[in-house]
């Protein structure tokens, strides 16, 4: 991809962004997934386009990457990428496709996975998960070993700190950046240095309020996001059946219908 | 042999001490129109459910199904998919992908069938359901009577045996329920599919079955022939009889009464002679026709039934020079510059303590116009008052303050919080912000007693039945202590033991000097339970009264009561109407 | 026949263009979903990769007229508004950013030397960004989501059905946030209008979490209702309503053709192109040409590769310009023949 021993960026980077996304996609599919898998990552795909549309009294305000977050937290990795792959590609096909589409696809679906990866052990409290180095020990002991409804209270708001500096470091770091250097890329011969630091000061601004956005959405309403989700989770007998550490709700209401395998 | 058999079926969902089905059996031969009834609960879609393996549920269970002979658990999936089509009761949820075209060919993609084959079965099922009009358009621009429709059509295309409908008209108003029960009866006559269908509306299911099951409580009360069944009901008085359609649970109550020598001679209303009973307004006609002795015509100022006079007050005409609580004049409205009045011309007042009931077809503005009272849409031509404010200008919150309150018709709107009693208090804390806790939940105990709602408190809003979130969101609603209550289709899914329960909370409400205004496509409740009914078309309200003197004025937006004494007995609106009036003994007979 | 169906009309089915629920009519749309992709693919990859003026400024120029033929159709313009000042800024990143080449204009306030070569590159740079934004635009309007299906629904199943199934809950969903916005207020606990931001921000994170609950409690019927029509047995087959033609075969042998065409001129450097550190244009094909004649057949290959590239890029523009040349022959009435 080079024009006279000069390389074309937009070129490179285009496949390696296309690249990158295969060994998910293909994992993905090779899974074979059942109905129920499919139908709630597509619900949560629609949520999160659609989810601007909820705060319509607040013009500005964009969850999107904040409720990708939740969904890699209560997912898992895959699923993760999977919803946040989509949820870019779809909102372009509403809003309008762009030589972006691929960075965007990539940024949301990478930010799912991470955000699976860090988190989706400790969302369903199940087994023991130590914490990653430099993050806060994250609770993954079953519910019973809580010692007493404040140490479990503990153990929820710091996973929701957790959620936030999380949420606030990607968003700034992966999505600002990776789409500013896209950017750069695109419009520019090369990736010069200058031209970098140049569009990271532009953008920082803008970057920040959106990181800041994504944070304080997370603080606020992650914690009963992951709770539904986990609840749906149990309900649809998804990855693994009924969890043991899951609230129960009630134990006599009207269930509804798990469905056979 | 039997298509379908299901021997001592017993079911129990895990955690529940109440077997969900207790030694049901049942025999679907080929061919049959099967309708299952009973009230919510007693394990109807349960027992569909145990018909296809993908859709059973898990917990314990003893007793077998089988299908064609061999047990279900033996027959494969893929067979299982192409012969048993399952049909559930949400249009728009059952609905997978967004095209009507991808949506036909959903099924046979699943099993593998090449393009050619589905281009022709699809093409063919649209063709015999009409559907080619709207083969191109997104799912999204069909209405609830369509969107129900192609889950059908989606079905059929795959060819089955037989088709199993989970209550499919629950959601769909009375003309689109119509349209699909007709559409399921052609399919039955012209291809010879055995039909097994649940229903609450026995009213166009039941004359078109072959075969009527009536569950209680997870048994099986009774089986056969929709006669006998409706014979076998009266004769153990089950509650299931004031299901019934009008027409049979009139013949079964007059035959209840003691006769006088006369009518005995006169030919009797003891029998019929092949053991039929009247289902459709047309059999009841003719039975009517032969023994109707004399017609008291009724007086339009009668009240509907024998209950209280708060009732009877309100079909005199109006005294009281109290304002009207609710007053549009001369309203209009549209969306958009551009577009056409949805609401045209529009006047109504509502009364202080008044049940007023507004009914008429999709899409005539009737919605719109509850959004119009609660501010939301702004009127550009007209005046609207609650009581003395104009809704555009008072606000949500001042409204809410005036005493406003209105129940959305989708009740799943409200729900925030994992239990019910944690949405109530979220409700109650926010309309008394400087409450102690205790007053709180002071508040919310006495709306679940007026609501009867105390026994779900513990349980998540959506682990409960349709009617119950019906309650549920009118709790929600009544926590502001509202004069004024604004209710859009409440009694959509209800069986007609809730609709009783839902009839005493409104009646209540109205006692202690609230106002209702209910919106609703369901005749017969309104009948029967408002003060006051009006009709609602294109725009505007074209007639109003009375319920008796509205209703007998109609000859088809009315009861069924009244189109089945249309002629014979003049103002009869509801099944007791005609009863009193069979009688040359003219004294208020009790209710049933 | 009735002459108006002689006159080429295709089945309805195969020129909706739809973006969202607006469905417009476009000429190339009514073509096999295969063509429509190879198209994009082409002149988006030629755009972005090689950067020679005169194919720039031929795909820019094809670019704009299928933009402004589709938007005069009430597409969404938003391609012909946001490439303006995406072509601006490129011009302006490469000249403040890039200072290799050997003319040197002027001094930049920065103090690094303003080049002609770096203003011509963005130049270059502008035209490429321009073309691709629009021709992203152009892609939006012709691809409707059954094609992108078609196309992709046997190599990615689960992840088309994924997008059809979120297609399907998007008007939905959006519908229903207004319907818990609206039934919230009937309660009373709307939001009135001068509110801070914290409570906006409240209510909108309610009306989403009602939303969310929502979604995933009735999507439990949406899978029950794939299950119970098979979903999940092996062997499944995507069904579509697109054939490949004779029309469609007709395109694709022309774009075989103009393709391999340019590839052999461009890897023989007949037609080439570079910047810095001097812009050179068409330097030359192979060293030494192997006679005078070859050599002096250059321009011609040249012209051969341009016209191959425009050939390509205009097709959508042309094929629009026949139809409507088509139809108002049919009007006037020049094609009946019998009763009308």
């Amino acid at each position: 991809m080079t024009v006279d021993g000069h390389v074309n960026y937009y070129a490179v980077s285009l496949a390696i962004a296309v690249c990158s996304m295969l060994p998910f996609v293909l994992a993905f599919e090779g899974r074979k997934p059942q109905a129920r898998e499919l139908v709630v990552i597509a619900v949560m795909v629609a949520i999160i386009v659609v989810s601007r549309a909820a705060f319509f009294m607040l013009p500005h305000f964009k969850p999107a990457v904040a409720i990708v977050i939740i969904a890699g937290a209560a997912l898992g990795a895959q699923s993760g990428f999977v919803c946040g792959a989509l949820a870019a590609f779809v909102s372009n096909f509403l809003f309008g496709q762009g030589p972006w589409t691929p960075w965007q696809m990539l940024a949301l679906g990478l930010i799912g996975c991470l955000s699976g990866l860090v988190f989706s052990g400790a969302a369903r409290l199940r087994r023991p998960r130590p914490g990653l180095p430099g993050l806060p020990g994250l609770p993954g002991r079953e519910e019973g070993a809580f010692a007493s409804v404040r140490a479990r209270k503990r153990a929820e708001r710091l996973r929701t700190a957790a959620l936030c500096a999380f949420g606030f470091l990607i968003t700034f770091a992966l999505y600002g950046l990776l789409l500013d250097t896209a950017a750069v890329a695109i419009f520019s011969s090369g990736i010069q240095g200058e031209a970098l630091i140049a569009t990271y000061a532009a953008g920082i601004p803008l970057n920040l309020v959106h990181a800041a956005g994504t944070a304080v959405f997370l603080a606020v309403f992650a914690r009963p996001m992951i709770e539904k989700l986990e609840r749906v989770r149990v309900k649809y007998g998804l990855y693994g059946g009924r969890a043991a550490g899951c609230r129960p709700y009630s134990g006599r209401g009207k269930p509804r219908p798990y469905g056979g395998r | 042999m039997a298509l379908i058999e299901v021997r001592g079926l017993t079911f129990r969902y895990p955690e529940r001490e109440q077997p969900a089905l207790d030694g049901v059996s049942l025999s679907v031969e080929r061919g049959a129109f099967v309708v299952l009834c009973g009230k919510s609960g007693c394990g109807k879609s349960t027992l569909l459910r145990h018909l296809r393996t993908a859709l059973t549920p898990h917990g314990e269970r003893s007793g077998e199904v089988r299908f064609d002979g061999r047990p279900l658990d033996g027959v494969g999936l893929r067979e299982q998919a192409a012969r048993i089509g399952f049909v559930q009761q949400s249009p728009d949820n059952q609905i997978v992908t967004d095209k009507v075209w991808h949506e036909l060919a959903f099924g046979l993609e699943s099993l593998g069938e090449p393009a050619p084959a589905i281009r022709r079965r699809v093409a063919e099922m649209a063709s015999f359901f009409g559907i080619q009009e709207w083969y191109e358009k997104s799912v999204a621009e069909l209405s609830g009577g369509q969107k129900q429709i192609l889950a059908l059509a989606s079905v059929m295309a795959m060819q089955p045996d037989v088709l199993v409908l989970d209550e499919p008209t629950a959601q769909l108003d009375p003309i689109a329920a119509e349209d699909f029960i007709g559409t399921l009866a052609k399919i039955h006559d012209e291809i010879g599919t055995t039909v097994v269908l649940s229903e609450h509306r026995l009213e166009a299911a039941l004359p078109r079955a072959g075969q009527a099951v009536v569950m209680s409580r997870g048994r099986v009360v009774c089986a056969g022939a929709p006669s006998g069944v409706g014979r076998r009901l009266h004769a153990l008085g089950d509650p299931m009889l004031a299901a019934m359609p009008t027409p049979a649970r009139v013949f079964f109550a007059a035959a209840e009464k003691k006769l006088d020598s006369a009518t005995a001679a006169a030919g009797g209303l003891a029998q019929n002679d092949n053991g039929s009973i009247p289902l459709t307004v047309r059999e009841g006609r003719e039975w009517l026709g032969a023994r109707a002795a004399e017609c008291r015509p009724y007086n339009s100022q009668d009240p509907i039934g024998h209950e209280t006079s708060v009732g009877a007050a309100f079909c005199r005409p109006q005294k009281t020079s109290a304002p009207p609580v609710v007053s549009l004049k001369d309203v209009w409205f549209r969306y958009d510059r551009a577009g056409r009045d949805v609401v045209r011309d529009l006047s109504l007042t509502l009364a202080a303590g008044e049940f007023l009931c507004v009914v008429g077809g999709n899409g005539t503005g009737k919605s719109t116009m509850l959004r119009i009272l609660t501010g939301e849409n702004r009127v550009w031509r007209g005046k609207v008052r609650v009581f003395v404010a104009d809704p555009q200008k008072a606000g949500a919150r001042g409204l809410a303050e005036a005493g406003l309150s209105a129940l959305p018709q989708d009740p799943q709107t409200l729900f925030t919080r994992p239990t019910v009693f944690d949405n109530l208090i979220d409700v109650a804390a926010y309309h008394n912000k400087k409450a102690a806790p205790e007053e709180i939940e002071a508040e919310v105990r006495r709306v679940c007693a007026l609501t009867e709602i105390e026994d779900l408190l513990a349980f998540h809003p959506y682990d409960v039945s349709g009617g119950e979130q019906q309650r549920i969101g009118l709790a929600m609603a009544l926590l502001a202590r509202p004069k004024i209550l604004l209710l859009d289709e409440p009694t959509k899914g209800m069986d007609s033991f809730f609709k009783e329960k839902f009839s005493r909370i409104l009646r209540r409400l109205t006692a202690d000097g609230a106002s209702v205004l209910m919106v609703s496509h369901d005749v017969e409740f309104c009948a029967r339970h408002a003060d006051r009914c009006a009709l609602f078309f294109n725009g505007s309200v074209v007639s109003e009264g009375a319920p008796r003197e509205f209703f007998s004025g109609n000859s088809f937006y009315t009861t069924a009561a009244s189109r089945m004494s249309r002629g014979l007995i003049d103002g009869a609106v509801t099944a007791e109407d005609i009863l009193d009036n069979l009688f040359a003994v003219a004294t208020p007979s009790d209710t049933f | 026949m009735p002459p108006l169906q002689r006159a080429g009309q295709a089945p309805p089915l195969r020129w909706a263009v739809s973006m969202g629920n607006a469905t417009q009519y476009s000429a190339f749309a009514g073509y096999h979903p295969l063509v429509n992709y190879l198209f994009f693919g082409y002149v988006v990859l030629v755009t972005a990769l090689f950067p020679h003026p005169v194919f720039l400024a031929i795909s820019f120029a094809a670019a704009l007229g299928t933009s402004a033929c589709l938007a005069r159709r009430s597409m969404p313009k938003f391609g012909l508004l946001l490439a303006p000042p995406l072509m601006a800024l490129a011009v302006v990143f490469n000249v403040c950013f890039t200072h290799r080449g050997v003319t040197i204009l002027g001094y930049l306030p920065s103090g690094n030397p303003l080049t002609l070569e770096s203003l011509l590159y963005g130049a270059a740079s502008a035209l490429m960004i321009g073309g691709v934004v629009l021709w992203c635009a152009c892609y939006g309007a012709v691809m409707t989501s059954d094609k992108f299906l078609y196309l992709f629904g046997r190599v990615v199943p689960a992840m088309s059905l994924i997008l059809s199934m979120a297609l399907r809950f998007l008007p939905r969903y959006r519908a229903q946030a207004a319907r818990i916005a609206s039934a919230r207020r009937g309660i009373g606990m709307g939001v009135s209008s001068p509110a801070n931001p914290l409570a906006k921000l409240r209510a909108g994170g309610e009306i989403l979490s009602v939303m969310v609950t929502w979604a995933l409690e009735n999507a439990i019927e949406t899978s029950d209702s794939m299950r119970a029509r098979g979903y999940g047995l092996p062997g499944r087959t995507a069904y579509a309503n697109y054939r490949l033609d004779d029309r469609d075969r007709g395109l694709l042998v022309v774009f075989a053709v103009a393709i391999t065409i340019l590839l052999v001129l461009v890897f023989s450097r007949i037609v080439s192109v570079s910047y810095y550190p001097v812009f050179v244009m068409n330097a030359g094909g192979a060293s030494p040409a192997p006679t005078v004649v070859w050599a002096a057949a250059y321009p011609v290959w040249r012209a051969v590769a341009y016209a191959c590239h425009a050939a390509v890029c205009f097709l959508p523009l042309g094929l629009e310009v026949r139809e409507d040349w088509i139809w108002r022959r049919a009007r006037t009435g020049m094609l009946v023949d019998g009763a009308d």
